[in-house]
């Protein structure tokens, strides 16, 4: 892993990417392009001292307890019995998500599993994270993976942005029920690229 | 606990405070730009119309509504391999019963709710309450509504008639700290912090459903402040509560409903979460009730089974001029806005639905935006017939009904007319009814008729002017697009009688042009205030009579755009049904115009600069709503005014919402309509133009009384009464109406 920090203006970036960086902007998160986990786990500790994973990822990329760890921050991976209490107070959350579609800036995420889902519910702050690779165009591109589920049970969001409100005369507030902030990382590292799709 | 109470008194209470029109007013208006921008980026992005993508959603919605029984059997035993439970039931009591059986059965008495209309329309938390549970409403705007006991009044912005200091007072009273109306944030981060305790407390959770997709069995749920996902997730015991007409075939289709609803409800892309929910969560059980209470009456009812296509977007409220007064508690019942004036009857009863109902002034906005393309303004008129069927629309509607049969009959009214004109002979001037002001000023009368003069009624109505060879010769136009062309003058009834100026005005400029006036001697009245109050069958019968007077095949040309839109638009939909007659209707239909068409697109095009006389004082132009929305007329006026009459146009701020004229709604409701034209007036004076020019009579005398009873200094032409001045070599009389 390179101590490179995001790129902030990525060379040669796909229309694609481009698109979905200004609608992630446009939502009221961060987009970064980052070549892998380390750079995450380097801004997840920098607004954090405790920073929980989900367990789906923790699964995936066992890793990134540690690098958070080498950051000197707290690794929480919630357990089963009450992962809500596990995080209640945790500023800083990560997930990955299954996709990214750029029409919306939205990051698909699958969180059957209530322990994962406490995760991007409780924060203050959440780092979606998404490969290069599982970027698409259109929101009927994420139908077509749903569709792909075939029924099973789960629970996927598409989220867009940090939480809102304008339901006090239509004023607009960021920070409600949800996160108030999301950075939304891609992963255009080589490996990240050329690998499968993980859905 | 929140009771909806009567219809007048929440008429009464909206009306009462000031601070909720206000409020209204900026909400629609913030709301119309941000929609509008929303749109237009679809559009660009789709590279095709609103129309086009509204329709394939609507046909995708009519795909299901035709026969639903196979998608919900499909829905259900998906959700059921996913581990759902799926319950119909045919009535809010069974819904509510279930759901209380279920929570008492898992031992609980706390329910965090996500907002469900579903749930609204049930009356669920009453229910809950008397049971002794608690439900917890988790939306910010929910959650207060439900501190003030009060019902919402919108489908998104359920508290959007709160001001925030009455919040910030709500508050303090509730959490006993202070609370600054400015600082919106510290009470959006209240809420948060003390429905999290409840979110973390209770076993059973509620939310809605956006859509049931029936390929997987997954329930689309949205939301932007993330509550919904904590009330479906925390609890061990999720319950959804939805219609039964939900559903939606596949995850693709529900991506088309997604890119249209977070514009037409905020003007948002899309909403931050955007869920699909297959089945509970491990460890947790899933209930889906799925309710008919109607639906299936209404699925059977071809004149308002479109209104099963809504997506509770909300749209139809946040152009709704009558709603921009008096907020949805009194336009609407559980639901609110247009739609909800179409299906109250049917989830709540006609007599819930009779008194809401008789606010729409039919100016068929909330068609224009529906992103489902619900033909609204129709059904609300269907519904108002039912409601003067069943006799709910009380002593008023028995006058009204009386009123328009006496109506029908053209010698009737010739001979009351012309006496109510030689009677208020003394109190005619400038073309108004000057009321005694021991009348107007002050006491109980003045608030419902003292803000708009009344029209005058002449001693002699236009046609006996218009009788052959009476009309002077008008001077004729240098250029003659309508030379020996035949053109029969409908004169509308309004105009004929009380501004008689106006169809007159538009015979000379008619002849002007080289036309063949003629004035069918039986035409009477078009049909349109009938049908506008609920009363079908007389408006039929006189729409046959029209048809019959104009049975003469010749152009047929109106000065009232309210006319066009009743023979062109509405004619045939009333006939609809015997073919025959609607053939009939649609022959005159084609060969009927408004003055402005048939001088722009129609036969009687104008050269540029024909009618220029090189005054250049500046006018606005008012767009007569239905003309704009139901015949999709655009800028048709202010393009002539400037190109063929020469005149500076000012533009005007909202030119095509109504003006409150509304045809019964402003004898009806005065207040209403008194509202609405303050509105207009009010951006009437933005554009300090000293000319109002518009093409409806009925605005214009509404116009006129409005700008007379308020003192302003602005005159308000028919568009042919302004052009006919600019004729070469106009009388003086023509001059000064
Ligand atoms: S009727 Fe149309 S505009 Fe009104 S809420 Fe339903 S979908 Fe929206």
């Amino acid at each position: 892993m390179t101590d490179r920090t995001a790129h902030d203006t990525p060379v040669a970036a796909s229309p694609q990417r481009q698109l979905l960086r200004t609608r992630v902007e446009a939502a009221a998160s961060t987009y970064q392009e980052v070549d892998g986990w380390e750079q995450v786990s380097a801004h997840a500790a920098a607004h954090g001292d405790r920073v929980a994973i989900a367990p789906s990822l923790h699964a995936a990329q066992p890793a990134l307890a540690a690098s958070l760890e080498a950051h000197g921050c707290t690794a929480v991976v919630p357990g089963t019995d009450d992962p809500a209490a596990d995080v209640a107070d945790v500023p800083v959350a990560i997930v990955a998500g299954v996709l990214a579609v750029a029409e919306t800036g939205s990051v698909l995420v699958s969180e059957h599993e209530l322990a994962d889902r406490v995760v991007t519910m409780l924060c203050k702050r959440l780092l979606q994270v998404v490969d290069a690779a599982d970027v698409v165009d259109r929101l009927e591109d994420a139908a077509v993976w749903l569709a792909a589920r075939g029924g099973r049970a789960g629970f996927a969001s598409l989220m867009t942005g940090p939480s809102r409100t304008a339901d006090i005369e239509r004023s607009l507030t960021i920070g409600v029920q949800g996160p108030d902030e999301v950075d939304v990382f891609v992963l255009v590292g080589t490996d990240a690229a050329t690998e499968e799709s993980t859905t | 606990m929140s009771v909806i109470r009567s219809f007048g008194e929440r008429y009464a209470t909206a009306l009462a405070d000031p601070d909720v029109r206000a409020g209204l007013t900026a909400f629609q208006r913030g709301w119309r730009v941000s929609r509008d921008a929303a749109i237009a980026e679809l559009e660009a992005q789709e590279g095709r119309s609103f129309d086009e993508l509204r329709a394939e959603l609507a046909a995708i919605k009519d795909g299901v509504l035709a026969d639903w029984e196979p998608h919900l059997d499909t829905f259900t035993a998906n959700a059921t391999a996913a581990g759902a439970e799926v319950v119909r039931v045919a009535t809010p009591g069974e819904a509510n019963a279930l759901i209380t059986e279920r929570m008492q059965a898992a031992g609980a008495d706390l329910m965090v709710k996500g907002k469900s209309m579903v749930s609204e329309e049930m009356g669920l938390n009453s229910h809950l309450e008397a049971a002794g549970m608690t439900p917890v409403e988790t939306d910010l705007g929910e959650w207060i509504l439900q501190l003030a006991e009060e019902t919402p009044s919108h489908l998104v912005m359920p508290a959007i008639h709160k001001r925030k200091e009455v919040i910030a007072e709500l508050f303090e009273r509730v959490l006993e700290r202070p609370f600054p109306p400015d600082d919106i944030d510290r009470m959006v981060k209240a809420a948060r912090t003390e429905l999290r305790e409840r979110f973390l407390a209770s076993s059973v959770g509620l939310s809605g459903a956006n859509a049931l997709i029936t390929e997987g069995g997954s329930i689309l749920l949205v939301c932007n402040e993330g509550n919904n996902r904590m009330s479906v997730a925390l609890p061990k015991l999720h319950v959804v509560t939805a219609g039964i007409e939900k559903l939606l075939p596949t995850y693709a289709d529900a991506m088309k409903q997604v890119r249209l609803l977070g514009r037409s409800a905020t003007g948002q892309p899309i909403t931050i979460y955007t869920n699909f929910l297959t089945g509970p969560r491990p460890g947790q059980e899933q209930l889906i009730v799925l309710l008919d209470n109607g639906r299936t009456a209404m699925a059977e009812d071809p004149d308002v089974a479109a209104a099963l296509r809504c997506i509770r977007c909300g749209a139809c409220a946040d152009v709704c001029p009558p709603y921009g007064v008096v907020g949805g508690h009194a336009f609407g019942h559980v639901y609110t806005g247009a739609i909800g004036l179409v299906n109250t009857s049917f989830h709540h009863g006609i007599e819930a639905a009779a008194g809401p109902q008789s606010l729409c002034v039919s100016c068929g906005a909330c068609a224009t935006v529906c992103p489902v393309e619900i033909p609204l303004p129709v059904q609300i008129l269907e519904i108002r017939e039912n409601v003067a069927r069943s006799g709910e629309s009380g002593t008023a509607g028995r006058v009204t009904r009386l009123a328009l049969r006496a109506f029908q009959h053209p010698t009737l009214v010739d001979l009351g007319l012309r006496a109510v004109g030689v009677a208020t002979t003394p109190l005619r001037r400038d073309g108004v009814t000057a009321l005694p002001s021991a009348l107007t000023a002050r006491g109980p009368l003045a608030e419902r008729i003292g803000w708009r003069t009344p029209p005058a009624v002449p001693a002699r109505p236009a046609r006996d002017t218009l009788r052959h060879g009476r009309l002077e010769e008008p001077p004729r136009l240098a250029e003659q697009p309508l030379a020996g062309r035949k053109v029969q003058l409908f004169l509308q009834c309004v105009s004929d009688r009380m501004a008689p100026d106006i169809p007159i005005a538009a015979a000379k400029l008619l002849r002007a042009a080289g036309a063949q006036v003629t004035v069918p001697r039986d035409q009477h009245c078009c049909g349109l205030p009938a049908y506008d109050s609920g009363e079908q069958d007389t408006a039929r019968s006189m729409v046959r009579q029209t048809m019959a007077a104009l049975a003469d095949g010749a152009d047929v040309v109106t000065p009232a755009s309210s006319c066009l839109a009743m023979i062109g638009h509405d004619a045939p939909y009333l006939l609809r049904g015997d073919v025959a007659e609607v053939e009939r209707a649609q022959e005159l239909a084609g060969r009927t115009y408004d003055l402005i068409s048939y001088l722009t697109s129609g036969p009687g095009r104008l050269p540029a600069g024909s009618l220029d006389d090189g005054d250049r004082t500046p006018v606005t132009v008012h767009r007569f709503c239905q003309a704009s929305n139901t015949l999709g007329r655009t800028d048709a006026i202010e393009s002539f005014l400037r190109d063929v009459a020469g005149a500076p146009v000012v533009p005007l701020p909202e030119a095509s919402e109504c003006c409150g004229f509304g045809g019964s709604t402003s004898v009806r409701n005065p207040e209403l309509s008194s509202g609405i034209l303050d509105r207009k007036l009010g951006c009437v004076d933005r554009t300090e133009a000293s000319v109002l020019i518009t093409d409806n009579p009925g605005c214009i005398l509404h116009l006129r009384g409005g700008v007379h009873a308020s003192g302003r200094e602005v005159e308000v032409l028919h568009l042919a009464e302004y052009l006919v001045r600019r004729l070469p070599g106009a009388t003086s009389t023509d001059q000064e109406r």
